[in-house]
């Protein structure tokens, strides 16, 4: 234990090297996932879509797909004989950041549903009333609900940070490139390196603390 | 005519819940809607303003539909019973009216400034939208709907949760209103407060009218 701290004490480049990747990577996927669950949220919230009832079952239950059947979705997507295999994503960042938003999405685009369905009735009525147009009511929705989003958008990142087969499948874990945290602890404990496990698994303990001490907090001080 | 009601039916699945054969309200009308909870005021008030679209029958205003362009004159503010304020601070929630219909700042400045000042609320315009008391709210929401430039005002319960100080306030704002030309009809069960302000009453009972004080031909 204690080597695993002057571990990263001592500041070692390849140890904080997949720290650095793996955050930069769920942060792009968190801002992919958002950019394509914000919408999906919103218009279940509001709009009466046939089939509604079936798409909101549907995103919830894909909040539960392990992350391998996730990540073999995405591998059939970019894999040399899948319909993006020309893009050169498999084994590459954007393989991973792709499964990862793939992963996220469902995430995002549910708790944005159930945050804006449990918006005051009078809410929309009162800006309706007062003669908002359409972006003015989206504008409004999204600044009234802005905790709920800050909550998806977390909890989105903390699924894709803490998640190890998407990683695994899509990038291949190789050094310097692909290798994140959940796959390099997996790495170095197969090889018996402990120590560099323990740090790796200190910090992804703290991150996931952080997130859910920010996800408390949010839903605690409410919509 | 400002308003026009014929063979209006309003349904929730097999309960009707407001009948009106025939109602007619002239612009700068003061119509008070008296009469139990349950009795149909909240959902005639809210037909009126389009927020609801009833079932049979058909709502002229100025002799047209009412669309769903808020900006089309005259302009209606519905205000709930108990009123629902953004989040966000008292002068944003009295500026928001203003800027959803595209009034300049500087226009929207001197409206809410004046607002405020009929609903004495000078000095909560910093003050979170959370800290209010039920009175408070009641002024900001119509000091909103005062800004925004609504020329009818439609009003459930205006002082239902609000104290002596309030309803005093609240009924110095509307009077002033109907000086200015404003159409109010509004919700109440205090009878005293309805002959104070208006010289029209409509009874509602089990979602039709109830006298022939409101009934028109």
């Amino acid at each position: 234990m204690r080597e695993a701290f002057l571990l990263l004490l001592s500041g070692d480049a390849e140890t904080w090297g997949v720290v650095e990747r793996s955050v930069r990577f769920s942060l792009m996927s968190t801002f992919f996932a958002l950019l394509s669950g914000l919408p999906v949220g919103i218009l279940l919230s509001i709009g009466k879509l046939p089939g509604k009832r079936f798409a909101v079952s549907a995103i919830n239950a894909l909040t539960a797909v392990p992350t391998v059947v996730i990540g073999l979705s995405a591998y059939s997507l970019i894999s040399r004989s899948g319909p993006l295999g020309g893009s050169g994503w498999l084994f590459a960042p954007p393989g991973v950041v792709l499964g990862q938003s793939f992963l996220a999405f469902p995430v995002v685009a549910s708790l944005t549903y159930a945050g804006l369905a449990k918006l005051d009735p009078r809410f929309r009525e009162t800006i309706v009333t007062l003669g908002a147009g359409p972006f003015l009511r989206f504008l409004a929705t999204m600044r009234e609900a802005r905790t709920v989003l800050i909550a998806a958008a977390v909890a989105a990142f903390g699924r894709v940070t803490g998640e190890v087969g998407v990683s695994m499948m899509l990038g291949g874990n190789i050094r310097n490139l692909t290798r994140t945290m959940t796959t390099a602890i997996a790495l170095d404990a197969a090889k018996g390196d402990f120590e560099r496990a323990l740090s790796l698994g200190f910090v992804l303990l703290l991150i996931a603390l952080a997130v859910n001490i920010a996800i408390h907090f949010l839903n605690t001080s409410g919509a | 005519m400002l308003y026009e009601v014929a063979n209006v039916t309003l349904r929730y699945g097999k309960e009707t819940v407001l009948a009106i054969p025939s109602l007619t309200v002239d612009k700068g009308d003061h119509v008070a809607l008296l009469g139990p909870n349950g009795s149909g005021k909240t959902s005639l008030l809210k037909l009126l303003d389009g927020l609801l679209v009833p079932t049979e029958g058909r709502i002229l205003k100025k002799g047209k539909p009412i669309g769903k362009n808020r900006k089309e004159t005259p302009r209606s503010v519905y205000l709930h019973q108990f009123p629902y304020l953004l989040n966000g601070s008292v002068g944003y929630n009295v500026a928001f009216g203003c800027r959803a219909v595209g009034v300049s700042e500087r226009e929207t400045r001197r409206r809410v400034r004046n607002a405020m000042k009929a609903l004495g609320l000078e000095d909560l315009s910093g003050k979170s939208h959370a800290s209010l008391s039920g009175g408070e709210t009641q002024r900001v929401a119509l000091a909103r709907a005062l800004a925004c430039g609504a020329e009818i005002l439609l009003l459930d319960e205006p002082t239902a949760s609000a104290d002596a100080v309030s309803v005093r306030l609240i009924e110095r704002a509307l009077v002033q209103a109907e000086a200015e030309g404003a159409t109010i009809i509004f919700s109440t069960h205090d009878e005293d407060f309805a002959r104070r302000l208006t010289a029209r009453t409509i009874r509602l009972r089990n979602g039709r009218l109830d006298d022939a004080e409101g009934r028109e031909s």
